[in-house]
């Protein structure tokens, strides 16, 4: 056991030099961990408006196989204090005719929400992220007629996303193109 | 249906929020309607006040017939400098009262020995009573005049860093114990007609990918069950080999792709995991079995309890339309699926647990008809506990509970502080552990309580407590020593108590720490609370808090 | 009003003026000791809610004088089931400030100095005044916060802790019937981050079971409260919810009746849904008043040495019976808050950030591969170099040519260096020696 209060006195006033300004924070420090061992396949690409910011950053996936090849998709990553005992935040900004992901940018990912531990990175989130344009599951999805249409009908699907990625109507919503 | 609770100026139901998602609004009516007594308005009697106070106790007397004195307001928050010399009755009431305009405080400044000697129907007004500070004599006196009418009594003390409670009642019945862990109850081994006829409607090698994947893990059972049954001569898998077995069986049936790889089936995941939990074969819990045959529930009479009018109605039921089991509960867990599936499944479970409640209550009546229990009883000449009639919400929560019914019945103060009756059983195996033991090791917080009679006896040979004068503490170690040998070979028993904590004992000095005291007015409140709602499952029947260590411990004495 | 009379102190005094065999070895009564806690100790509380409320009135009647509070909280009427320094009139006012006036009329001599602000509003130079933190909380990232604070008040000297930089924290929580009591000494017994694993994830369900599969009525809240909040916009354009204005409440249980009715889902309850909107934790005075007790007395314990402390975690429970668990919580060997003692760094201010990296790369012991610095200014964030980003490296490559002056670092400054080789960031302080033909 320690002499916590030997001295039994008023504490002594900056005796113990300068501040040295606020301490980086506990998911500050993760972050940069992440950030700094971050392996990305080489579809993916994590770009930092502001390299200082290491919590608000976007991630490009840029799929070369299956279904989605060729396009190009912007993921949005927001990471509060509450990091690694809260996921990220992450929204698709890229429209996109997916059956996991919605018109509004949200995405099902098992890890971003009700299966994340503080033990998973960015890079599994990237990972995972990735893994959905191989491999879309329509079981349970987020936009349901996109989904339908890939279990009903896979040649009509592959056909719509190609026709949103070039740009164009699906039904009467509107996807702006994201080619390369 | 929530009840409109309008009072003072606020929405009781925006006030109480955030307890009433623990007890319901049912079990805060209970608590608006219960009349406490708190005898000596102490630092621990006040500190437990407040915690019944703020949730909104029905009404609260006081009975104290001491003046403020320096070190009460030194001690105690509802106290004041400008206290000292008044009434501590009457101060205290006034500031407590202070904390919720919905709630009534009462006080009486006279004297607890005298009170029990002019007028013992005094105490039997209330719901619960509740004693700090009492010396033996008088506890005993008022143990027995509520122990004749079951009324609950709690006594409370703190003493340096030791805290103590005993809760003495002879009989409290518990319908919802809302315990933390449980069994689902989900009859895979003995099903329903409902969950078979569910079950058998669905085909699972003719659905399409999306409904296999979706079909809840419960009907995966069900189904995989079936096949080990026919293959095992129509028995469970029981143990850790066959239900591995089985697991495998379940794990076999995830459909593949073209490929032959295994797709990913949470639902099948789920089956999997949820066989060790879901195979466990329907029973009566012993516990059960046992209130079948309380004389309680065999004996019924015009004066008995609703809760075991129904327990014998449960019993009857089990016996004739239950097939051997309680009624059933009627939930499932949430789990993987489409939503209008598990919403039928969930359907079938409600459905049946309805028919089962309906059969309960056709026990009931005939019960109530049996004991000339018709109509309802004169409220004026009964107790809220023998009302006439049973509602049928008050049979479906009943049916719902009755795998948890819990039935309270501690041991009287009379019994414990008889030398013939005591638990010297349980005293003596602490105090020779102590014995064996070092004093830094894990001890054991038991010893505290015999601390507690040794020094209840030194204040009967001396009329002070030990170590309460400051030119006496040291005189005082070998006194109490004394006390305590008395003590322990009045129970018969022979070993002795390290002597470290008799000084420990002498330096307290009968002191009434605040924060200790804070510590046991929450848990003193909290077992109020229990008794009065009939939630939960109070202590029985002593415990005993070491703020030392911050251990505690639970005895039966 | 009068601040002392006979017999005040009488059940303290015998604590602390008389010695016994279970005291603290360092243990030596006397009356200074009270004096010590009437006059000198410090204590700070972080939160006035209901743990707070109940730690102002032990701390004060346990012979504290000298205590601060800290909430950023308003007092709202379903509060007052619990905290009971507010009444019905309060309701709307800072609870920092009515909490302190209340325990400074009710009990004299005291003197509770509020602060109607958050934590991260005040800087090191006001946390070091404290001999003791007190927490009664009810957010994770609160207690992260804090706890890195006083962690980063640390000081070593020769590697070796000064202990008189050591500001022990008190930490209570509770929800509903269960809570749980800790003492942490920072940087010798489990912090909040080694233990990060005690506090049970939030519920977050499935998004597609929310959009398309609900089977509770939870899941209809929250379609409603994820999904269809934002694409609506009920109230207006960009106006989030305010789980505490009973129309934003009224319009989502509408929604989710309806889409519970859909489902042929039952239980959507105004309850229900202001409970998961706002995430509500069932609170009851009782659980408060226990947990709260128990940190008081080991504020004492530690500001008197009167007994050992809690060593150093406590688990309680009332639903059935009450039960206690008290045990060691272990230190997390490679915490990123506790065990991340800054290590000494030492350069001129002439030299490059390129000699620091050669440095981390080159040293025997450190032997890094791609290490990524980065150093806080003011509060915040600055990047040094990160190579293993293409984005940030260009971006940050011309900083490798600066020198650290140029840089603006500062003697004392901290350093945060990732690398595959270990596997925490880790904190050098900067020593800068000043190059007189430089200036």
């Amino acid at each position: 056991m320690i002499k916590l209060f030997t001295l039994k006195q008023q504490k002594k006033d900056g005796e113990s030099g300068p501040d040295r300004g606020k301490r980086a924070s506990a998911a500050q420090l993760r972050i940069q961990k992440d950030i700094n061992e971050l392996n990305l396949p080489k579809t993916c690409q994590v770009d930092f408006p502001d390299p200082d910011d290491l919590l608000n950053f976007k991630v490009v996936i840029a799929p070369d196989e299956e279904f989605y090849r060729g396009g190009r998709f912007v993921f949005s990553f927001k990471v509060g204090q509450g990091y690694p005992h809260d996921p990220p935040k992450v929204k698709c900004e890229t429209m996109v005719y997916h059956p996991n992901i919605d018109l509004e940018g949200n995405v099902c990912l098992n890890i971003l929400r009700e299966d994340w531990k503080p033990v998973l990175t960015i890079n599994s989130i990237v990972y995972g992220l990735q893994y959905l344009f191989l491999e879309p599951n329509p079981e349970d999805p987020l936009n349901k007629e996109a989904a339908e249409v890939l279990q009903t009908n896979r040649r009509l699907f592959e056909q719509n996303v190609a026709k949103s990625m070039r740009g164009g109507h699906i039904g009467n919503v509107y996807f702006d193109r994201c080619l390369k | 249906m929530a009840t409109q609770r309008k009072g003072g100026t606020l929405d009781k139901n925006n006030k109480y929020d955030r307890q009433l998602r623990l007890w319901g609004d049912h079990g805060q009516s209970s608590l608006e309607t219960a009349r406490v007594c708190l005898i000596n308005a102490s630092a621990t009697g006040t500190e437990i006040l407040k915690n019944l106070i703020l949730p909104g106790i029905g009404s609260f007397t006081i009975l104290d017939g001491n003046k403020v004195q320096g070190e009460d307001v030194g001690n105690n928050f509802f106290l004041m400098a400008d206290s000292i010399g008044k009434s501590r009755a009457q101060v205290t009431t006034e500031l407590l009262s202070e904390l919720n305009e919905d709630v009534s405080g009462d006080f009486l400044e006279e004297n607890v020995d005298d009170l029990l000697q002019k007028n013992p129907a005094f105490f039997t007004s209330f719901t619960t009573v509740i004693a700090t500070q009492l010396p033996e004599r008088t506890l005993l006196n008022l143990g027995k005049v509520l122990w004749s009418v079951n009324i609950p009594l709690l006594v409370c003390r703190c003493y340096g860093f030791i805290g103590y409670l005993r809760v003495v009642i002879k009989e409290h019945t518990i319908i919802e114990s809302h315990p933390d862990n449980f069994h689902e109850d989900l009859r895979l081994d003995y099903p329903f007609k409902g969950l078979k006829d569910f079950c058998d409607s669905l085909n699972l090698e003719a659905m399409d990918k999306k409904d296999h994947s979706h079909t809840p893990w419960l009907v995966l059972l069900y189904k995989y069950l079936q096949v080990w049954e026919e293959q095992h001569g129509g028995k469970m898998p029981k143990n850790f080999k066959e239900k591995n077995a089985f697991k495998e069986l379940i794990r076999q049936g995830v459909r593949k792709n073209e490929h032959g790889v295994p797709e990913d089936e949470e639902n099948f995941d789920e089956a999997i995991k949820s066989v060790n939990s879901s195979l466990h074969s329907t029973a009566i819990p012993s516990e059960i079995k046992s209130l079948f045959e309380d004389p309680a529930c065999l004996k019924l009479n015009s004066e008995s309890k609703n809760f075991w009018i129904m327990v014998r109605a449960l019993k009857e039921f089990t016996e004739t339309d239950g097939n051997g089991f309680l009624p059933l509960r009627g939930s499932i867990p949430d789990m993987t699926a489409d939503s209008e599936r598990y919403i039928q499944l969930q359907t079938v479970y409600r459905e049946q647990a309805e028919l089962d409640s309906v059969a309960v209550a056709g026990h009931v009546h005939a019960l109530l008809h049996n004991i000339g229990r018709d109509e309802p009883l004169n409220p004026h000449t009964v107790r809220d506990s023998q009302e006439g009639s049973i509602s049928d919400s008050e049979i479906k929560t009943f049916c719902r509970n009755s795998a948890f019914l819990t039935v309270l019945r501690t041991r009287s103060l009379e019994e414990e502080y008889s030398a013939e009756t005591a638990n010297t059983e349980e005293l003596g195996r602490h105090v020779m552990m102590e014995e064996e033991e070092d004093a830094s090791d894990e001890g054991d917080d038991t010893v505290l309580y015999i601390l507690l009679r040794a020094v209840d006896r030194f204040f009967t040979e001396y009329t002070r407590y030990p170590g309460y004068f400051n030119n006496t503490v040291e005189a005082d170690i070998p006194k109490l020593k004394a006390c305590l040998t008395k003590l322990i070979h009045d129970w018969g028993l022979t070993a002795g108590i390290k002597d470290d904590y008799i000084q420990e004992m002498c330096r307290y000095g009968a002191s009434e720490l605040h924060t200790v005291s804070a510590f046991m007015g929450g848990v003193a409140a909290q077992e109020v609370i229990k008794l009065v709602t009939g939630q939960f499952v109070p202590i029985n029947n002593t415990f005993i808090y070491n703020g030392q260590r911050q251990t505690s411990t639970t005895i039966k004495l | 009003m009068e601040t002392e009379w006979p017999g005040r102190w009488d059940h303290l005094q015998k604590i602390v003026e008389r010695g016994g065999p279970f005291a603290h070895p360092d243990f030596d009564p006397s009356p200074e000791i009270l004096s010590f806690l009437k006059e000198t100790c410090k204590i700070l509380v972080i939160g006035a809610g209901g743990l707070g409320c109940e730690l102002l009135k032990d701390l004060a009647f346990m012979g504290f004088s000298d205590i601060h509070v800290i909430d950023m909280d308003t007092i709202d009427v379903s509060n007052l089931n619990r905290q009971f320094l507010f009444r019905a009139k309060d309701v709307g006012k800072a609870k920092a400030d009515c909490a302190a006036a209340f325990i400074n009329a009710r009990v004299p001599g005291c003197r509770v100095t509020p602060h109607y602000a958050k934590i991260q509003d005040f800087d090191e130079s006001f946390y070091r005044d404290f001999h003791i933190v007190v927490c009664g909380l009810d957010s994770i990232i609160a207690r992260r916060w804090i706890n890195g604070m006083l962690i980063s008040l640390l000081r070593y000297e020769d590697g070796e802790l000064d202990q008189t930089s050591l500001i022990p924290m008190v930490d209570g929580g509770t929800e509903g019937f269960k809570g749980n009591a800790r003492v942490i000494l920072p940087s010798l017994t489990a912090c909040v981050e080694c233990t990060l694993g005690f506090y049970p994830p939030q519920i977050n369900f499935p998004l597609c079971t929310i959009a398309h599969t609900p089977r509770l009525p939870e899941h209809c809240i929250e379609f409603v409260r994820i999904l269809l909040w934002p694409k609506e916009e009920p109230f207006g354009a960009g106006v989030s919810i305010d789980g505490d204005d009973p129309k934003h409440i009224q319009w989502i249980l509408e929604k989710s009746q309806e889409r519970a009715n859909e489902y042929n889902i039952s239980g959507i309850t105004y309850r229900l849904t202001q409970g998961v909107v706002k995430r509500i934790m069932p609170a009851v005075a009782s659980t408060n008043a226990v947990i709260a007790a128990a940190c008081a007395t080991e504020v004492f314990k530690i500001a008197t040495s009167c007994c050992l402390s809690l060593n150093n975690y406590m688990n309680f429970n009332d639903t059935n019976g009450v039960y206690t668990y008290t045990f060691e919580a272990e230190r997390l060997e490679d915490c990123l808050a506790c065990s991340n003692k800054p290590q000494a760094m030492n350069f001129s201010e002439a030299d490059k950030l390129q000699d620091v990296l050669t440095y981390l790369q080159e040293n025997s012991t450190l032997q890094m591969k791609t290490p990524g610095i980065t150093t806080s200014v003011g509060g915040k964030n600055k990047t040094l170099y990160m190579q293993t980003v293409k984005s940030i490296e260009a971006k940050t490559r011309e900083n490798l040519k600066l020198s650290l002056k140029e840089l603006g670092l500062e003697d004392g400054q901290e350093l945060y260096v990732a690398d595959v080789t270990t596997p925490n960031t880790l904190t050098f302080q900067l020593r800068l020696a000043t190059t007189m033909d430089n200036s």
